[in-house]
């Protein structure tokens, strides 16, 4: 018999004898595609699914539908100019990307940023793990049929959205931070409006809380569901709230301190069954150090600049450009040829929502990157899908889909 | 220079006193020296900049130049020497046995740092306005050398910013480095001396003499040879941001001179041409007449095939018109009342094929030779042959037997009335272009390959557009028989094509089963019967293919085309 993943949904052929014509139940197995345009298959993936039945024998995801060529593009501009592209890696945590780049290209060339940029990266890439991890829990709860809590993180990442809007001035595609250090400062009267928002966040989280994490729906969804072992996941190369749901307490933050980490007072929350359940649990704990975090680095926060003073790597004052020859020439060259990266290879990661977002960066001394490798921590985590849902029911897709968090853009580049 | 005829009428001083013994040579011949701690063997009149460059020390430097004199008065290239307690200008530093020289100490750096800063003293803010920027070595240098903000209080020195030097170069005075290239350059290689030094100190300026201009033919390598913006060629100025140029090697066809040059191009414009060093044939320099000839590339072109004279003039295919032109040539072939004229501008490949469909499809055993009417010359580089090619020409219609006429006996033939059909590859003609397209238009059929509309191609009944040197590849003989290999800038405008491309069809419409696809197949196909060609390597003499040389533009598109591209209209692009 033909492989039934080769044939058409359902049925006999047309060249079928009389006696396949009769409807034989539960011979046959079932071709569905999830996707690519689905409402729960989050991005645009297309996951082939062979059911028997209800059962999932067989889960394919394939992915592409939205690949962009990032890494080839990133080689024709400088390395400020690949900060755009980064953006739509995760479209939902715009800043951890850009400052996990900038941070990679920081270390090719050896250099230190500022004390206070280092703090306002910790602050945003946080933020926008709230943003990130709300997103996610807000999502499962709606597919999971409860509408509530999805409304409460909405509101919540609206409002840091909107911090982040201050900040940077765009919603979504951030492009914030520059080689050697920020683009721009805080704005003024930012660090009380986030201060309440956060407060407000809190609210918001525990409302979630308390809609979800007892209700026996969702529970009896979640629990047991989509389990993957700790030596599994870190075959496939989980990283981030799906490994530690599985009892591994692997946090860049805390294995390798970049930025100023290392001086703030967080946990690394570690979950012991490895399903959906517990990575929902290990989402709604760190939303809470997440925000703990960023009220530390707004306290400790040093005045100071924000950004390397060096003209060979950051732009000169506009003054400067326009009043001085100096400035102008420094200006010219950085705008037309870019920051000079001695030439190198780097391997950099930082944590991102969903896990190490790693930067294999090689430079050939000019301009232009010559190389750049994103290791998405989503694709890691796509791999090992099929792992989680085969034998399960197909309604489980959904939620172990949800958990898993996979973001189209930085999976499919 | 005049350094020694100084010293000559100068009472001789003492002979200094004898120092410790110079050291044996380690290597016989050569002067071993240490540059940054890496052993540096080299001859004993090589320059420490070139020298130190094998060591992998790139020492800065503006008003040093491989083929002037030294002036040492930019001092940028000062660097830590062991045969001296205080830095030297490597310029002028003879190699000696065993020194110790050092480029990257604190002290270098201090001092190339504080020679930046004190060039920019007086420099106006214009990289955005300037010609220059882009390949300006004060924007290099400050990069890499000083990169600190501006300490400068109070204004800058003003001076004149548009001093028109002659009818090529235009000088800004405030962009001027006085490093005194231009000056040395037209002392001691154009042999004119039309540039000199004015004031002193900081209100030392650059000018012709009173009542002077810059009209020597070789004004243009002044804006060459000057590292900063201040000397402009006037026919470039504005004209392109150099970061958005191509750059290609090939040869100019201005003469038979053949100088080795580069053409910066942007989609299917030349800008400028500009010399690439060729020791044995232009050294550094090309004359200006040449600098200019880049124009017709873009003017006046034929586009289009064409059918018809006068009012009855069409644009049509180049199916239509290779078809009426085989029709009438077919018809006369074999017979004195076919006549061909061949151009020496055309490449030795456009040559090989033409002069085959001359001999092997019209039958004809003899040639006129059109080509550009001579010129001026003079005793450096420029000569009178106007034509790139005639030596190739030469060569080819030998080797294939047929016999070379000038062009005045064509135009007797035309007189007679023996000639009823003229197939014409490349339409310069040798004398006043009206006058012999009069003559021409007596021809009953006339048939041109032409890049350039001109007199004789309005007397055409067909027109082939081709391409010009640039949008081809190929080859050409110069006047010492060297045969230079020139590289492809970008593909033929709209519908031209090569002079050879244009005679394989015309010949497979004969009937000849001819298959080649490119110039290269061309010259590896019917080279073997010349002679003097047949040993050449068209692959491995070629130019390097790409030259970074500051901005490279990098291509927008797939089939290569730079940025920028689209301002220029979009021209149909085919042959990549």
């Amino acid at each position: 018999m033909a492989d039934p993943m080769d044939m058409a949904v359902g049925g006999a052929g047309p060249d079928a004898e009389e006696g396949e014509l009769e409807a034989h139940l539960h011979t046959k197995r079932m071709l569905i595609n999830m996707g690519p345009s689905h409402p729960a298959m989050h991005g645009t993936v297309r996951t082939r699914i062979e059911l028997e039945g209800e059962t999932i024998v067989r889960a394919i995801p394939e992915i592409g539908f939205l690949h962009r060529g990032f890494q080839k593009s990133c080689e024709n501009v400088t390395w400020n100019q690949c900060l755009p592209y980064t953006d739509r890696l995760n479209y939902v945590s715009a800043l951890m990307n850009n400052f996990g780049f900038l941070n990679a290209v920081e270390r090719l060339a050896g250099i230190t940023i500022p004390e206070r940029a280092q703090y306002i990266r910790v602050i945003g890439a946080e933020l926008h793990r709230i943003h990130d991890h709300l997103t996610c829990v807000g999502s499962i709860g709606l597919e999971l049929g409860g509408f509530a809590p999805f409304l409460y993180a909405i509101e919540g990442r609206e409002l840091v959205m909107d911090r982040v809007t201050e900040l940077t001035g765009a919603r979504l595609t951030t492009s914030f931070g520059r080689v050697g250090g920020l683009n721009r400062d805080l704005p003024e009267g930012w660090t009380a409006r986030v201060l309440k928002t956060l407060d407000k966040c809190h609210e918001l989280i525990g409302e979630i809380d308390t809609l979800l994490t007892a209700n026996r729906i969702f529970v009896d969804r979640m629990q047991g569901v989509g389990i993957i072992t700790s030596d599994d996941a870190q075959d496939f190369g989980f990283t981030g709230p799906c490994l530690r749901a599985t009892g591994v307490p692997y946090d860049v933050r805390k294995a390798y301190p970049y930025w100023v980490y290392d001086r703030m007072d967080f946990d690394v929350p570690v979950g012991v069954n490895g399903d959906n359940f517990d990575r929902y649990l290990m989402r709604l704990e760190e939303l809470k150090h997440s925000e703990s975090i960023v009220r530390q680095a707004l306290k400790d926060i040093p005045t100071g600049p924000i950004i390397v003073d060096d003209w060979r790597i950051a732009l000169p004052p506009k003054p400067e450009v326009y009043g001085t020859i100096e400035g102008v020439i420094a200006h010219f060259k950085l705008v037309m040829e870019g920051v000079p990266v001695p030439a190198g290879e780097v391997y950099d990661c930082t944590e991102a929502a969903n896990g190490e977002l790693g930067w294999y960066l090689v430079s050939d001394g000019s301009g232009r990157p010559y190389k750049v490798h994103v290791r998405a921590p989503g694709f890691a985590i796509l791999s090992g899908l099929p792992r989680m849902i085969e034998g399960r029911m197909l309604a489980d897709l959904i939620p172990t889909f949800d958990t898993i968090n996979m973001i189209g853009g930085e999976v499919e580049q | 220079m005049s350094e020694s005829d100084d010293t000559e009428a100068a009472p001789k001083p003492p002979p200094p006193p004898a120092g410790p013994p110079r050291p044996a040579p380690k290597h016989p011949g050569f002067i071993t020296l240490s540059v940054d701690g890496k052993e540096v063997v080299a001859k004993a009149d090589t320059n420490l900049i070139t020298a130190a460059k094998t060591a992998g020390a790139d020492i800065p430097y503006y008003c040093w130049h491989h083929r002037l004199s030294i002036a040492a008065n930019c001092r940028m290239c000062l660097v830590e020497s062991s045969t001296s307690p205080k830095l030297v200008p490597a310029c002028q530093t003879a190699l000696q046995e065993g020194m110790s020289v050092r480029t990257n100490t604190a002290r270098v750096a201090e001092s190339q740092r504080s020679v930046m800063e004190f060039l920019l003293l007086n420099h106006p803010v214009d990289c955005a306005i300037c010609d220059q920027a882009g390949e300006c070595k004060l924007e290099d240098y400050y990069q890499r050398h000083d990169f600190k903000p501006s300490r400068v209080e109070g204004s800058k020195l003003l001076r004149n910013k548009r001093k028109v030097l002659g009818p090529l170069v235009v000088l800004d005075q405030e962009r001027c480095v006085q490093c005194t290239r231009c000056i040395r350059f037209m002392d001691e290689v154009a042999k004119e001396s039309q540039l000199g030094m004015f004031g002193r100190g900081s209100e030392e300026y650059i000018d012709v003499f009173p009542g002077t201009q810059l009209t020597s033919n070789y004004s243009g390598n002044v804006v060459d040879l000057c590292p900063v913006g201040a000397l402009l060629n006037r026919d470039f100025r504005f004209r392109a941001r150099t970061w958005f140029l191509s750059t290609v090697a090939s040869v100019c066809t201005g003469c038979s001179r053949g100088c080795n040059i580069y053409v910066d191009f942007m989609g299917q414009d030349t800008y400028r041409y500009r010399p690439r060093e060729n020791d044995a044939i232009n050294q550094s320099w090309m004359c200006d007449q040449g600098r200019l000839s880049y124009k017709p590339l873009n003017l006046e072109r034929v586009l289009c095939p064409s059918v018809g004279r006068a009012d009855d003039r069409r644009e049509t295919t180049a199916a239509e018109a290779l078809a009426k032109a085989t029709v009438q040539l077919k018809a006369m072939a074999g017979t004195a009342e076919l006549a061909v004229l061949v151009s020496p501008t055309c490449s030795n490949e456009d040559l090989l094929a033409g002069l085959t469909f001359a001999k092997d499809a019209l039958g004809v055993r003899q040639l006129y030779v059109g080509g550009h009417p001579d010129g001026q010359a003079d005793t450096f580089l420029m000569r009178a042959d106007k034509n790139p090619n005639r030596k190739g020409m030469e060569w080819i219609a030998a080797a294939l037997g047929l016999s070379l006429h000038p062009f005045t006996e064509l135009l007797q033939t035309i007189d007679a009335g023996t000639v009823k059909a003229l197939y014409v590859l490349g339409a310069e003609v040798p004398m006043a272009e009206a006058e012999a397209a009069a003559k021409v238009a007596k021809v009953e059929f006339v048939a041109v390959q032409a890049a350039n509309a001109s007199a004789l191609t309005a007397q055409a009944d067909v027109v082939l557009p081709a391409a010009a040197h640039v949008e081809e590849e190929g080859t050409f003989v110069q006047a010492d028989s060297v045969i230079q290999r020139f590289r492809r800038a970008y593909p033929p405008r709209r519908e031209t094509q090569g002079h050879w491309k244009w005679a394989v069809d015309i010949m497979r419409e004969f009937g000849f089963p001819v298959t080649y696809a490119s110039a290269r197949d061309v010259f590896h196909a019917l080279a073997g019967k010349v002679p003097e060609l047949a040993g050449f390597d068209w692959d491995k003499e070629a130019p390097p293919l790409k030259t970074t040389r500051g901005l490279a533009p990098l291509p927008s598109a797939a089939d290569g085309r730079p940025p920028g591209y689209r301002e220029f209209g979009t021209p149909r692009i085919r042959g990549i």
